[in-house]
């Protein structure tokens, strides 16, 4: 509606989309700058980029007649140019000036609109005016002015000429994903329909075309799937892009000294999963640096060096994406777990000592009031958790007493097409995603155990938990009789085998979300059509290893 | 009958326009309520048409776990996922079994998209509106709650649902 009021309204969001981004990493950089004066390193390679995003900020928020973003952007790239020229100006006072500098100008772009109030703008540069004023060596400005100039023009030609980018709304790769799922769809039926043409009226060279035909479609289906999974993939730089200087912030707050290493902010994840990971990563960042990190004093006393540090590292594994977050800590406080888990009518005793750790995850166990107190740790851990399992991801945590604590995240690359086997229990066909099954297995009825009214038996030579299907799903068929086949599932560390009555087979399929109406089932997370226009639920493993469904 | 399974509405109003509006139609236009109706149990019941958005077959539903009672599960509305409830148990009634005569109704309600899973359906039709009389105390095999109205109408007994209480019980 706004947008229809005012057709600048359209302009100012792509500006943002387009100037957000450049506006944080300026900051980032900053932050990064502020760390190599203080360690003794020059950091020319970093004043020379930044200047090259400020002139871009500069240029566009011109453009838009969004004057303090300018001033802002103009007055933190003369700083640049300045220091850049007078390394002998370089140090804690210029830093501080140029994170807050970027600071300001992520709010103002963030918040952009033609009635930004100009008056933090101009006292920003009234700031920097004086620290130029009162360096020995200011007066060479307008040389670097006509360098930007000169730089502006090839920018210019740039843009006119080899650029192959086009920017597009994600809302229509969506679409797109959607048309492919329903070409997906058509390419079983039709895969299905093939077979049973063969089997009324035998082999034919047409069959055989046919066959090829299917076959080929496929391939090329296939190969759509993965470049518009590509199309849709983004590093997770672009949500880690903001945590450096938020983190500065934080442990400013909290008067500790913090350095945040990043490390594989290259790897690619779909957008859909991306949006969605920046609230549980900064949780736990802002958790590490509040709880995990210890003061510098007592971190002098534990002969660790006064800087705490924190990672974040990212990498491709196994066609998923692993996400540490770690730091150099006090640890968890094991013993306050366990009093915490047994208030809450745990018995811990039973709780393997590698698990234990991850007890941090449930609910109740480390509420706000007892972060500071108690464990350390666990501000809204549940709810972070939760964020990633409803990603199809799963989270642990492992930690030393002193030594620090690092928590794990692995994530699907992609939410919108999962790989999955398709099963059938009780005449219902479900979807595993694969990224969750570790094998198919014929059940021999001898091979399977009750323990405690439990199937167990002997996987790669450990002993895991059978459970049936129809008893985790609620539909405890008829049969009566052992299931033909299980499915080991596994999620992290944990592994169960699940009894089926068949095995389909695998498929791509588009995730589908569960309707409102539906309420809250918790052993299934979405829906997908299937080859046959039938409808099928797709499991939640995770939390079916959790236990979730064994009331049923 | 098309044969895809679908039965659009849009004809089937359209169809029931072209009618006199009535059999016991008076020449001064009556004010009426514009129903379709649909049988469960035996009993008939109607629904305002302008919260249906059309009838289909019932072509496979998949059963979803843990659902709460009333919804008999999910099916394949072109694409799209529908839940479709199992409207008999939610007015008190046994359980429905699907015959070829079964149709999902599907309707919107307060921009919700859901199935309403009938006997069979009996037509679109317009019952005037002094006809309907509030709910009276003594129906037994529904719960009174449900429903706006009982039109007496044509020789016929035609129960008014309220779908927004049959169908968003927390709303």
């Amino acid at each position: 509606m706004s947008t229809e009021q005012n057709p600048f309204g359209d302009l100012l969001q792509d500006y943002i989309v387009e100037c957000l981004p450049l506006a944080e990493q300026v900051g980032d950089a900053f932050v990064e700058l502020e760390r190599r004066w203080r360690a003794g390193e020059p950091g020319d390679d970093l004043l020379t980029s930044v200047k090259g995003r400020l002139h871009t900020l500069k240029g566009n928020s011109a453009m838009m007649g969004l004057t303090p973003m300018r001033d802002v952007a103009h007055a933190l790239e003369d700083a640049c140019g300045f220091l850049g020229r007078a390394p002998a100006s370089r140090g804690d006072e210029a830093a501080a000036l140029l994170v807050a500098g970027a600071g300001l100008l992520v709010e103002l772009v963030a918040n952009a609109s033609l009635e930004t109030d100009g008056g933090p703008a101009a006292g920003f540069t009234e700031r920097v005016r004086s620290f130029l004023g009162a360096a020995p060596d200011a007066a060479s400005a307008p040389g670097d002015r006509r360098q930007s100039d000169r730089r502006t023009q090839r920018r210019l030609g740039e843009s006119a000429g080899a650029s192959n980018v086009v920017r597009v709304d994600f809302r229509r790769l969506d679409a797109m994903l959607e048309l492919l799922g329903e070409g997906l769809i058509q390419h079983s039926a039709l895969a299905d329909l093939y077979r049973r043409l063969l089997r009324r009226v035998g082999a034919s060279e047409e069959l055989g075309e046919l066959d090829q035909t299917v076959l080929s479609l496929q391939k090329t289906l296939t190969r759509l799937e993965s470049t518009l999974m590509e199309t849709r993939l983004l590093p997770v730089s672009t949500v880690f892009g903001r945590f450096p200087r938020l983190i500065r912030d934080v442990a400013h707050a909290e008067g500790k000294k913090v350095r945040l290493e990043v490390s594989g902010g290259e790897t690619t994840l779909d957008k859909a999963v991306l949006d969605r990971l920046g609230e549980p990563l900064l949780h736990l960042l802002t958790n590490a640096v509040a709880h995990g990190l210890e003061p510098s004093g007592d971190r002098a006393k534990a002969g660790k060096p006064a800087e705490g540090v924190l990672r974040l590292h990212a990498a491709a594994v196994s066609g998923r994406v692993a996400i540490q977050v770690s730091d150099d800590g006090r640890g968890l406080d094991e013993a306050a777990i366990r009093a915490r888990a047994e208030a809450l009518g745990m018995d811990t005793r039973t709780v393997d000592p590698a698990q234990l750790h991850n007890l941090v995850f449930l609910p109740g166990l480390s509420t706000a009031e007892r972060v500071t107190t108690l464990s350390g740790r666990g501000m809204g851990l549940d709810v972070a958790a939760n964020v990633i399992h409803g990603l199809g991801g799963t989270i642990e945590v492992a930690s030393r007493p002193g030594q620090g604590t690092v928590f794990t995240l692995s994530l699907p690359v992609t939410l919108a097409i999962v790989r999955s086997l398709i099963i059938e229990v009780d005449r219902e066909r479900y979807a595993v995603p694969l990224s969750h099954v570790a094998e198919t297995v014929r059940a021999e009825p001898e091979a399977i155990r009750q323990i405690n009214n439990q199937g167990v038996t002997q996987w790669r030579g450990d002993l895991i938990h059978v459970a049936d299907g129809g008893a985790v799903l609620g539909t405890q068929g008829a049969s009566g009789g052992m299931r033909p086949f299980y499915v080991v599932m596994t999620a992290g560390a944990r592994r169960r085998g699940l009894l089926v009555d068949r095995l389909v087979g695998h498929q791509d399929i588009v995730v589908k979300g569960l309707d409102p109406a539906l309420g809250r089932p918790t052993v299934v997370s979405g829906t997908t059509i299937l080859g046959d226009g039938g409808v099928a639920c797709i499991l939640d493993v995770v939390r079916i290893l959790d236990g979730a469904g064994h009331a049923n | 009958m098309p044969t895809d399974g679908r039965t659009a509405v849009e004809p089937l109003l359209g169809f029931a326009d072209a009618l006199p509006a009535a059999p016991s139609e008076t020449s001064a236009p009556a004010p009426t309520h514009h129903l379709l109706t649909f049988v469960l149990d035996r009993e008939e019941f109607g629904i305002p048409v302008t919260q249906v958005r059309e009838v289909i077959r019932v072509n496979g539903i998949t059963r979803v776990p843990q659902v709460p009672a009333h919804v008999r599960g999910v099916t394949n509305l072109r694409g799209r996922i529908l839940a479709v409830v199992e409207i008999r148990t939610r007015l008190g009634l046994p359980e429905a079994v699907v015959t070829p005569a079964s149709r999902i109704v599907v309707v919107e309600v307060r921009g919700r998209v859901l199935g309403l899973l009938v006997d069979r359906v009996s037509q679109v039709t317009k019952v005037p509106v002094e006809s309907v009389a509030p709910p009276p105390e003594e129906v037994v095999t529904t719960e009174t709650d449900f429903l706006t109205g009982v039109a007496r109408w044509d020789s016929r007994l035609i129960m008014l649902l309220d779908l927004d209480k049959v169908l968003l019980p927390n709303a």
